[in-house]
């Protein structure tokens, strides 16, 4: 599902050149999940984005869901972001001039469907996270880990393969992290989509298949697990 | 209602939200509406008075008009004869035949003298066939003989019913030697016109009269049109007829080149001045979709992140460019045409009508005039979106979800 190998990419910080990836090679299989951790300015969320075809490397190939990242122009690349990937970031990232609903089919109006053919499955997400009756509210009327409940119905709208969540409770309290977490775990095992999560958090890496360790620019195995977590 | 209407528009809504961006907004509908509003009024008055000159010089100028030339022209005349040449008969024939003309008068243009016991007075000279022209105004009553302009008229001091001398340039052999043509012709009406004011009004005289005395002069045929015939059409059709050795057709339009040409300068210039203040306009505009793409950088970002195009992000940002800008436009325009018609109706500004054609500042809405206006806001201020469109669809969208946090 998630083929990378040989990835490397730097960024020049003024007059010096900071590698941030340095010949990264990962596999992810389909419906597998696995967490990247790592401290701080390791390079976590410059490889999920590489992985969200949001950021190009330097060097190496990417391909997710059969898609060659690294030959693909940037339209192809907003429409594959858009048919095969969900994204759960850190800050919710909602759109506030849009009730929750509105931001939870986004998904779906970019992709050129009509508002009226979304709504029902939209609904049925939010049913699914406890947010029903919250359908109408603007993100600044919800809470934090209602924000990130939204955030990860928008990701999932479009029942994407591949879902990338970037420290997807690093901004919540330790009960609405923990919400989160088995909501995303649960919603994951339900439609048996891949999944790579950036966390520093050792609980939340702890919940998932696999956890690699990004350090020094390369990846490497910190746990292997043979069968997924139920 | 698309991805694109449908975030814009609410992009739209949220613009009243921020203090600056609402002042921009205010600002951006003001000037275009102000804009657009004047650039109505300066065309309309414009295309006011335009209109009636141009009335009055289609008045004075035949719709179509035919010079003969080479042979068939005053070189085939005979010397001293009334009688018509052949070749100026044939062309007058096959002018008169073609398809849209409904009357051909034929005239003579040449230079004389008014001569009294005082002195002689240069005068143009212009000989009709039948009835004076239409644009010389002396009505019915005219019975042959000469027709003067008041101004001749005034400094020789001639009456109706009276009679002056007019002589000749070009002399006629007599027993005793070449001497001047001269024919002493009793004065028949006087006339006056408005374009004195502008070109120097002639002597009209018989062409019979005219052809014995001015034999060797410049002859013209003025063509009366039928009702719907097309200028253009005709004189298209008159040149096939017509090979260029044997005449020079000329539409009024043609006529009066440099004129319209002038008239076209004016109104492009007044145009390009007023259009100024839709382009200062469109500065604002570009100043409220600048803000609107800073405070909104980070949901760009997402939305990009969730798979937006580029191209799509664009549209964005030129249709909310339209939304700003579509109501003071609007506004401007209507409210433009609507004051050029109600001083139009009601002859708000006066002139004085002895300086002025008109005795008020006429105001016509020329549809044409709307369109241009309309396509002038749209370049400006599509110009004005396209710049902030082309950033937005530009964003890196990691780089702008990064600022929402920072």
């Amino acid at each position: 599902m998630i083929f990378v190998a040989g990835v490397s990419k730097a960024y020049r910080d003024g007059e010096v050149r900071r590698e941030v990836l340095r010949g990264v090679d990962l596999e992810v299989g389909r419906g597998e999940t696995a967490a990247i951790v790592g401290p701080s300015g390791s390079g976590k969320s410059t490889l999920l984005n590489v992985l969200g075809a949001l950021d190009t490397p330097d060097a190496g190939t990417v391909r997710v869901d059969g898609v060659e990242l690294s030959a693909s122009r940037p339209a192809a690349l907003a429409g594959f972001r858009n048919r095969s990937l969900g994204f759960v970031f850190q800050f919710h990232q909602l759109l506030p001039d849009f009730t929750a609903l509105e931001n939870v089919i986004m998904p779906g109006r970019i992709a050129g469907r009509s508002a009226a053919s979304l709504q029902a499955h939209g609904l049925a997400l939010l049913g699914q996270v406890g947010l029903e009756g919250r359908a109408a509210d603007f993100p600044q009327q919800l809470s934090g880990g209602e924000r990130q409940r939204v955030a990860i119905c928008r990701a999932l709208m479009l029942e994407p393969p591949v879902l990338l969540a970037d420290e997807p409770t690093g901004n919540l309290d330790a009960a609405s992290g923990a919400q989160v977490l088995d909501l995303l775990n649960g919603l994951q095992r339900r439609r048996g989509t891949t999944m790579v999560l950036v966390t520093h958090n050792p609980e939340v890496a702890g919940r998932c298949g696999r956890v690699l360790r990004l350090e020094g620019g390369r990846l490497t195995p910190e746990r292997a697990r043979n069968r997924e977590r139920r | 209602m698309g991805f694109v209407w449908h975030v814009a528009l609410r992009y739209f809504r949220s613009t009243r939200a921020d203090a600056h961006i609402r002042v921009l907004a205010s600002l951006t509908a003001g000037g275009l509406a102000v804009g657009t509003a004047a650039l109505v009024l300066a065309l309309a008055a414009l295309s006011g008075f335009q209109n009636h000159l141009l009335e009055d010089l289609v008045r004075h100028t035949p719709t179509l008009q035919v010079e003969p030339g080479g042979r068939s022209g005053s070189a085939n005349g005979a010397a001293g004869s009334a009688a018509p040449p052949v070749g100026r008969v044939d062309l007058v024939d096959r002018v008169t035949a073609t398809e849209g003309v409904a009357a051909v008068q034929e005239l003579l243009y040449a230079r004389g003298w008014l001569v009294d016991r005082t002195g002689a007075l240069a005068v143009e000279v212009v000989g009709y066939e039948q009835a004076p022209p239409a644009w010389i105004p002396v009505g019915d009553a005219a019975a042959p003989g000469l027709i003067l302009p008041l101004s001749v008229a005034l400094r020789m001091g001639l009456t109706a019913g009276g009679s002056a001398r007019v002589v000749s340039p070009r002399a006629g052999l007599t027993p005793v030697g070449p001497r001047p043509r001269m024919r002493t012709l009793p004065v028949a009406a006087i006339y006056d016109s408005e374009r004195a004011e502008y070109e120097e009004l002639p002597v009209l005289l018989p062409l019979e009269q005219a052809d014995a005395l001015f034999a060797g002069g410049d002859r013209r045929l003025d063509l009366t049109l039928a009702p719907g015939a097309d200028p253009e059409e005709v004189a298209a059709d008159l040149r096939s007829a017509i090979a260029p050795a044997e005449g020079t057709v000329t539409t009024w339009r043609q006529a009066n080149r440099a004129l319209l040409f002038v008239l076209r300068l004016e109104k492009g210039l007044v145009f390009s001045a007023v259009a100024l203040i839709v382009a200062v306009a469109a500065f604002a505009l570009l100043a409220a979709l600048s803000l609107v793409l800073s405070s909104k950088r980070s949901e760009i970002g997402v939305l990009a992140a969730m798979g937006a195009p580029p191209v799509r992000l664009q549209r964005l940002f030129l249709a909310l460019g339209a939304l700003l800008s579509v109501g003071g436009a609007g506004f401007g325009g209507a409210a433009g045409a609507g004051a050029a018609a109600f001083l139009d109706r009601f002859r708000v500004i006066s002139l004085p009508s002895d300086v002025y054609i008109v005795d008020y500042v006429p105001f016509l809405v020329r549809g044409r005039d709307v369109l241009v206006v309309f396509l002038s806001t749209v370049i400006f201020t599509g110009a004005a979106s396209l710049l902030s469109a082309r950033r937005a669809s530009r964003l890196d969208p990691v780089e702008a979800m990064r600022s929402a946090r920072t």
